[in-house]
């Protein structure tokens, strides 16, 4: 019996599972704010900064308001020309910055199922979940007859389910925003897909005017070495290179920490010591970080911002969701970097039918 | 090799009894089916879906009564999902008992030798590079989890042919230093990932969620033509598990049935992951449960886990979907342990590979 061996140590990888859990805890966090496509998003809309205000005239020239909008067939981030034979009747939203931009531009009532993390509208959080972490119910989907499905690029929602979809006759538009330019861009999409094109080129003006607003404001402050941070339960987490929050904190007056890498969402300790911060924004405030918290931690005590106490909570939902509510979250942004800044006040994202 | 039961404790009487086994592991796989078919998230009537299986499998010219989600449903989404569950339970099933008693060892499962680590890492490569391309609804993931699990397999079993020890001893080995390096590799490939972390993560946990005719279609001629093939070997596994010397004795071509075996095991499990990931439990459990009733005869043994194995597998997929799309792999785990731990209890005499 010399050849038997017992007692082997699987080789399933299932122990990778423990630390690819952590990996992915920490990544969900970094990447959930970034709704993200693994294409190149559609070439930014030009913008014009300096028109403040909302005018029906500012539609784009693609959606002309005298002709039929449907048929149409909307390109999508990823560059797959999708078609719409009629108006969308029954949405589906597989992200929570989707479902806030339909609702935004007033086609929250024909929204018929968003995801189990949708948060916002609180009408929305009533409809029937149909997107998970990992999975999408597609029986769902379809029992819904959903004739428009609007879903999240870059793996936020499983490429597998969105071929799934478009095989069964589901037409689905895939949007990705990794910059603010990305985020407009989206939301004309959107708006075109769902008939609503106006109101979305009205909606994106506005914002990109609310966006031109704070960067104004801010623009003759000094930008303080700012570090947002995103989590630090285990590692550290915080904007990487080229990111959507190093982006928003620039916009907002910053200047901002990150981890030296498009790819990595943390940075480690060291790294950040040495850039030391002047300041320290909690964008996990909301699990119940504080800035006392951070003062003890071991080797942050020699950070600017720790002895200068310049610690300060965001709401990072709206500063990391690109949605309507991206303004908001920039104006806060600029406050808690520029406590005595002032802005112009709020521009009002056009009220929707 | 009716002589080589053997009684074990309060079972002896089921042991007597594998044809009476067969039929009652058909008729809990007809349940299965109807069960699979009928229920989901979201409600079709019973009438509905007998009616609707009646005219498109049976062809009867039915008065439709349902309307075309539904039949999408039944159709193209859980009859596909059933059947593959059931194939890859089978696969994974029959490739354990043929590991067990090739490896003559009790933790012995389809993934020991390296094909779950070499197909993951697959699966991983094909996420994190940027080529997209879909042949029959066979990605380029589908196609490198299937060829890393070969040639994993086919690494260590050469590799454990230039080792001066037994060669049990030195398979099993080999199996484990070739899966640990393969191992680090799809760490690196999954820190390396980003965004696409949670696609591979979803393939380490296994799912039937995207399971399509095509892909049933593309694996099922594989677990069918593989099993069988085993089956008709289940005289020399029955010789292996006796020892070297004794399966030489009996006319046995060790090495040459040993890695005939080898690889139409691995043949099968790698089919079974290339479409639903690594589901574990079902390769390692099953075959134990089975032998416990029925004794260690391969003829009765792979049939019978066969059976069970798409039956265990068929319901744990229906409670996974029914309890919105947990992983399948923890559903067959918290249902398949108590029940193990139990058979375990009633026989813990005489238990042998």
């Amino acid at each position: 019996m010399s050849s038997r061996s017992r007692l082997v140590p699987s080789q399933i990888p299932f122990g990778l599972l423990a630390r690819g859990m952590t990996v992915l805890a920490a990544a969900v966090l970094a990447i959930a704010a970034c709704t993200a496509g693994s294409t190149p998003p559609a070439s930014p809309a030009s913008q014009v900064p300096t028109a403040s205000i909302v005018s029906p005239t500012s539609a784009p020239p693609a959606s002309p308001t005298a002709a039929p909008a449907f048929p149409t067939t909307v390109t999508d981030d990823e560059g797959t020309a999708v078609e719409l034979e009629a108006e969308p009747q029954r949405i589906v939203s597989l992200t929570p910055a989707v479902t806030e931009i339909l609702f935004a531009l007033g086609a929250g009532p024909r929204v018929v199922a968003t995801t189990d993390f949708d948060d916002y509208p609180p009408e929305a959080v009533e409809l029937p979940d149909v997107a998970s972490f990992t999975a999408v119910d597609i029986e769902q989907i379809v029992g819904l007859e959903a004739d428009l499905v609007i879903a999240g690029g870059n793996f936020f929602n499983p490429p597998e389910s969105i071929v799934r979809l478009r095989s069964l006759g589901v037409p689905v538009i895939v949007v990705y925003a990794p910059t603010l330019d990305a985020v407009l861009t989206d939301i004309r999409v959107i708006g075109t897909a769902v008939g609503l094109g106006d109101e979305a080129a009205e909606m994106a003006d506005a914002m990109q005017a609310g966006f031109d607003d704070v960067a104004q404001a801010s623009a003759a402050l000094p930008s303080p070495r700012t570090f947002y941070e995103l989590d630090a339960t285990s590692a550290i987490y915080t904007a990487a290179d080229g990111s959507f929050i190093e982006q928003m904190i620039e916009l907002a007056g910053g200047d901002p920490i990150t981890t030296g890498s498009p790819t990595d969402f943390a940075i480690p300790l060291e790294r950040l010591i040495e850039a030391d911060p002047e300041l320290i924004l909690l964008g996990d405030a909301a699990y119940g970080v504080t800035a006392e918290q951070v003062a003890e931690r071991a080797g942050w005590d020699v950070m600017t911002a720790v002895r200068t106490g310049e610690i300060r909570p965001v709401n990072d939902l709206i500063v990391t969701r690109p949605g309507p509510r991206l303004v908001e979250g920039l104006r806060e942004l600029a406050l808690a970097i520029h406590p005595d800044l002032v802005l112009p006040s709020a521009e009002p994202i056009p009220a929707m039918p | 090799m009716t002589g080589s039961r053997v009684a074990i404790g309060r079972s002896r009487g089921i042991g007597d009894r594998p044809v009476l086994l067969v039929g009652l592991g058909l008729a809990a796989l007809v349940v299965a089916l109807i069960a699979g078919v009928g229920l989901g998230s979201v409600a079709v009537e019973p009438g509905d879906t007998v009616a609707i299986l009646a005219h498109r499998l049976l062809g009867l010219d039915l008065a439709r009564t349902w309307s075309d989600a539904a039949e999408t449903i039944v159709m193209e989404l859980r009859l596909p999902r059933v059947l593959t569950a059931m194939t890859v339970g089978c696969a994974l099933a029959v490739a354990g008992a043929t590991y067990q008693g090739l490896l003559r060892n009790p933790l012995a499962d389809p993934y020991v030798l390296g094909t779950a680590s070499g197909a993951a890492l697959g699966a991983a490569i094909a996420v994190i590079i940027p080529v997209r391309f879909v042949v029959l609804e066979f990605g380029l993931l589908h196609g490198l989890a299937f060829v890393g699990a070969l040639v994993s397999i086919y690494t260590v079993y050469r590799l454990s042919r230039v080792t001066g020890l037994a060669p049990l001893t030195s398979l099993l080995l080999t199996g484990y230093a070739v899966g640990s390096l393969l191992a680090a590799g799809l760490a690196m490939a999954m820190y390396l990932s980003g965004a696409a972390l949670r696609q591979i993560f979803i393939y380490l946990l296994g799912s039937f969620d995207a399971a399509t005719w095509s892909r049933l279609a593309g694996a099922l001629p594989i677990v069918v033509l593989g099993c069988a093939a085993i089956m008709l070997r289940a005289r020399s596994l029955n010789g292996l598990l006796l020892g070297e010397q004794a399966a030489v004795h009996l006319g046995i071509d060790v090495r040459r049935e040993r890695a005939i075996l080898l690889g139409l095991a691995s043949l099968v499990t790698a089919a079974a992951v290339a479409i639903s990931g690594l589901i574990g439990f079902v390769g390692l459990v099953v075959p134990h449960v089975v032998r416990l009733v029925v004794g260690p005869s391969a003829r009765a043994v792979l049939p019978i886990s066969a059976i069970g194995g798409a039956a265990l597998l068929a319901y744990a997929d229906l409670v996974a979907r029914l309890l919105g799309e947990i992983p399948v792999g923890v559903v067959t785990a918290v249902l398949g342990a108590p029940f193990f731990l139990l058979i375990l209890r009633r026989a813990r005499t005489g238990y042998e590979l």
